[in-house]
């Protein structure tokens, strides 16, 4: 009798726990998902066509976030080695044989065309996860040595494509990770200082045109027109959208084209403009929850495997968002970083529900106590 | 995969959450710097964002005002705006451009050698903005354009205004020509007026007058997307017209006086001598105002500037001649109000006047026979006004000169105007550099007294100083424009006109006698222009020639044309209230009488003509 009684009370949200799917989570997808159809169609001038084309690929990634979900975080620690050493190999290629477009090689054609870059995203955080998880904490010298290594190898190669923007991303999915494993806060103190006194040293390694970005950055009135052009117009956007917004397809500025790359890197600034800041105070409330929601996942799983890897993804999604909505307002450089579950985009957008994914897999796999 | 303990796995968790803790309120600090600065930007400083979200999308654009219109004196438009069909062409529309150009210069709706020039402007502007291929299409190319429109695609006929003289060059002098705005005209015209698309005065009335002309432009409001693009008109203001100016000219005369004048270089002025009204204004040879104004090719140009008869030239305010013989009966007045001279005294004339210390006598161009002063102004004898000359002095002539204005601007309302030149002592001195040449001769008196030597004046200066005579003293500042008609209230502002007289103190006895002179030169026999008009005729002239040249007078059959005398004609009709004062003046005519007069009699037997007509 109490089986039988167990089982006519399974309620919807055991339903969703047996195909390990975080409910709250989902909503705040679904809840970003919608913003997202609104604010391409605003952003592409009401072209119907992109919003169907951005539908699909949320579709996609819907679909591949339960898929990833449906495996236990055992399995992901399983494949890590070797999900990090095929995009190594990748990465390699690219520079070998990749496609260049815009004078950058990050794409590679086994058929169909993609970024192993984007792919790193996955195998960086799984990586340094399962390798520090092999001993207690916190990890040895060698143990931080060797995992240090595990970041920058992929971290350059990526650099060298060049991507500036997705390299830093993808060190700072396997840092995160060193970080949370309690590495010593001297070694960190040193680290930063380091990275301070290093700065004037690396400036003549940069290239021309990622410098120019920071210049930019720095002062965007002094080129209004070229370079800094990206930067004002994102502000003017944003500034003229006021508390309460122009109004959806309302907004002067992205209406009448004077935002660029408003359905991907400035989408955020379209939202300012059209909605104020009651609307995009509400958007970073969803994000903040998300995170939340990650940490907490994260807290409460039982191995640190899960624990490193869940709060990783949570973490990084959460840089996501800063730096892209730095960006538009001009607290950070341009670095083409897309608003997360938002900004129009294909493999980015598959790779971050992937991660997602495996977070909602870690929040809904139990695991044994002891193990 | 190792196994922990219990123990590591509380302190792995320890280390775990304290760190995770830390990240925490990372991220709520870089949260809430976020939202500071997105406070900062859609609160505190929202209302600059503002503006610069609207001047980013707010273009002003002018609309061009349309110029008033000039009619003559019985509202006949002389000047009046028209449609010009041009041709258009908007490449975004247009698949294949050079091959459209071709084919359009196939059908010679374009200029073949403007091709090229025309692929670079197309190139060089916006995809969506009309640009010009042709801005004149005659009746036959418009015909043409109308029987292929369906293959040229983007390619369209566009109307604008531009400015029309319906008389063509009868007016032009007067009336002058527009053209587009140049750097100059900025300078000179207030900028914020134009829209740079308009036509602008460049002489004469059109100039002149061109604030008054001009009007105010409209504003349109546009909404523009990042690329120009004009996507909504917001709002409009219309332009504020012109206003519209009447001028004191008579087209019927001004036509009898041009057809009399075909063929000759020179200029007719004709004053109201009542109220200072121009109503004769021509100098010839004259041009087509409308070529000009729509636009003529720098070779057209060049070969109008470079032309030896100077159409450009305005005759009538900036040609500066020898007075000749039409200055006698003003020094004959002088002569008799001083006392220097008897009307009744008659003197020999043997066709030479001697002066003491020369050794060439100063020649006459007849021999005279016993004249009195009526007598030397009928027949227009030189010696008489020697004698006068030399007993007057050259400062007496010129300072009694100058009460008919010679020498002075008549301040009439348009510009470039010449003031010509009465000379005396202290005008040579300052105007040559040798020290020999600033003294004063005896001889440059003697030929003063006729109108010769430095002397020189303007058709419209030898007019106002007929009207002077015909009034006997008074005249008024002569004016082209008799009223501007404000287009909003329909109000006429008329010219003032202001009475001008430096000669009430001479004698009505002595206005008498050059009055009967002047009759005689038309009316009797023996007078210089007798003959040429129809007998007994209530006109009064002067004819005057100039020489241009020295030369020995037996032998004028074989003198070049360029060294020709001019001819020239002062008068007025009808005596008793006269209508008009007149000067004509033929450039190397060839002498007073048969160039000029024939010229005035023409235009004041029109006069004569139809004020008989509205006496019945």
């Amino acid at each position: 009798m109490p089986f039988k009684k167990q089982y006519n009370s399974l309620s919807s949200e055991d339903l969703f726990r047996k195909f390990h799917i975080d409910l709250p989570l989902l909503t705040a997808f679904l809840i970003l998902f919608s913003i997202s159809l609104i604010a391409i169609y605003s952003a592409s001038n009401s072209d119907i066509n992109a919003v169907i084309d951005q539908s699909i690929r949320i579709g996609i990634s819907l679909a591949a976030m339960i898929l990833i979900a449906q495996m236990s975080p055992l399995d992901y620690e399983r494949i890590a080695p070797w999900l990090y050493s095929l995009c190594f190999i990748l990465l390699g290629l690219v520079l070998i044989l990749g496609e260049t477009r815009n004078g950058a090689t990050r794409w590679l054609n086994i058929g169909i065309s993609f970024q192993p870059s984007e792919l790193m995203k996955i195998g960086m955080p799984l990586m340094v996860a399962r390798y520090i998880a092999r001993e207690s904490l916190p990890p040895s010298n060698t143990s931080i040595a060797l995992a240090i290594m595990i970041v920058i190898l992929p971290t350059y190669l990526i650099y060298l494509e060049p991507d500036l923007g997705t390299s830093v991303l993808v060190a700072f999915s396997g840092l995160i990770v060193i970080f949370l494993s309690g590495i010593k806060k001297r070694y960190l103190a040193i680290a930063f200082s380091l990275f301070i006194t290093s700065l004037p040293l690396i400036w003549p390694m940069i290239n021309e045109f990622q410098r120019k970005r920071v210049l930019t950055f720095l002062n965007p009135e002094k080129d209004p027109l070229g370079a800094g052009y990206h930067i004002i117009q994102s502000k003017i956007a944003i500034g003229s959208g006021g508390l309460f917004g122009k109004g959806w397809l309302n907004g002067s500025q992205g209406q009448l084209d004077f935002l660029p790359e408003r359905t991907t890197d400035f989408i955020f600034s379209i939202l300012a403009e059209e909605f104020g800041l009651v609307g995009i105070a509400i958007i970073i409330c969803i994000y903040l929850f998300i995170v939340g929601r990650g940490i907490l996942i994260a807290i409460n799983s039982q191995d640190l495997f899960s624990r490193l890897i869940a709060a990783s993804i949570s973490l990084t999604f959460f840089i996501y968002v800063f730096v892209n909505i730095s960006m538009t307002i001009g607290l950070l450089p341009v670095v083409g970083v897309p608003l997360p579950l938002i900004s129009r985009g294909g493999t980015s957008m598959v790779t971050l529900m992937i991660l997602l994914g495996m977070l909602m897999s870690v929040g809904t796999h139990k695991r044994l106590v002891t193990k | 995969m190792s196994f922990k303990s219990i123990i590591t796995q509380k302190e792995d968790q320890n280390i775990f959450l304290n760190r995770i803790l830390f990240s925490s309120l990372l991220i709520l600090l870089l949260a809430s710097i976020i939202f500071i600065r997105l406070v900062f930007l859609q609160i505190y400083d929202s209302d600059q964002y503002k503006l610069r979200s609207l001047n980013n999308t707010i273009r002003t654009q002018s609309v061009p005002p349309s110029r008033g219109l000039i009619f003559d004196r019985n509202n006949n438009v002389l000047a009046e705006n028209r449609p010009v069909f041009q041709l258009e062409m908007i490449p975004e529309q247009v698949q294949h451009i050079e091959k459209t150009l071709d084919q359009l210069a196939g059908l010679e709706l374009i200029n073949i050698k403007k091709i090229d020039a025309l692929k670079e402007k197309i190139d060089s502007s916006y995809q969506f903005k009309a640009i010009t291929l042709n801005t004149k299409l005659s009746e036959k190319q418009i015909a043409i354009f109308a029987n292929n429109r369906n293959i040229f695609k983007g390619i369209d006929i566009k109307t604008r205004l531009t400015r029309y003289y319906p008389k063509g060059e009868i007016f032009s002098h007067a009336l002058g020509y527009v053209g587009s705005i140049s750097s100059n005209d900025y300078l000179r015209f207030d900028s914020a007026i134009y829209t740079g698309k308009e036509q602008i005065g460049k002489t004469s009335i059109e100039r002149d007058y061109e604030t008054s002309l001009h009007g105010y432009p409209g504003k349109e409001k546009l909404l523009v997307n990042v690329r120009g693009r004009v996507m909504d008109r917001l709002d409009t203001q219309p332009f504020e017209p012109g206003n519209n100016l009447i001028l004191t000219l008579d087209t019927r005369l001004q036509e009898v006086a041009y057809d009399a004048m075909q063929g000759k270089k020179g200029a007719v002025v004709g004053i109201d001598p009542s109220n200072g009204e121009i109503l004769i204004f021509i100098s010839t040879p004259s041009y087509d105002p409308n070529k000009i104004s729509q636009g003529m090719s720098n070779s057209e140009y060049a070969a109008f500037q470079n032309n030896k008869n100077k159409p450009l030239f305005n005759r009538a305010i900036a040609g500066q001649y020898p007075p000749g013989s039409t200055i006698k009966p003003m020094l004959a007045l002088g002569g008799l109000e001083m006392g220097y001279i008897n009307p009744d005294n008659f003197i020999p004339c043997e066709g030479h006047y001697f002066l003491p210390n020369y050794s060439r006598p100063f020649n006459d161009w007849t021999t005279h026979g016993s004249v009195n002063t009526k007598r030397a102004i009928q027949a227009s004898c030189d010696v008489y006004f020697y004698e006068l000359a030399v007993k007057m002095g050259i400062e007496n002539m010129s300072a009694f000169l100058s009460n008919f204005n010679l020498g002075k601007k008549t301040l009439i309302d348009i510009g470039s105007e010449k003031k010509g030149i009465i000379p005396n002592r202290a005008w040579k001195k300052n105007n040559f550099k040798s020290k020999q040449n600033q003294s004063w001769f005896k001889g440059e008196t003697v030929i003063a007294g006729i109108g010769q030597g430095y002397m020189l004046a303007t058709p419209l200066q030898l007019a106002m100083a007929t009207v002077m005579i015909a009034n006997r003293g008074s005249a008024f500042q002569p004016h082209l424009v008799r009223a501007i008609e404000n287009i909003k209230t329909g109000e006429l502002q008329y010219t003032p006109t202001e009475e001008i007289n430096n000669l009430e103190h001479i004698k009505e006895e002595h206005w008498d006698i050059i009055h009967q002179g002047m009759i005689a030169v038309v009316n009797e026999r023996r007078g210089t222009a007798y003959g040429i008009f129809q007998p007994n005729v209530p006109i009064a002239g002067k004819t005057g020639s100039s020489q241009v040249f020295s030369i020995d007078k037996s032998s004028n059959k074989e003198v070049p044309e360029e060294l020709r005398d001019h001819g020239l004609f002062i008068g007025f009709a009808p005596l008793k209230t006269p209508k008009i004062a007149l000067t004509v003046i033929i450039e190397n005519g060839g002498g007073g009488r048969l160039a000029a007069a024939p010229v005035a009699e023409k235009i004041m037997q029109a006069i004569l003509d139809s004020e008989k007509k509205n006496a019945l």
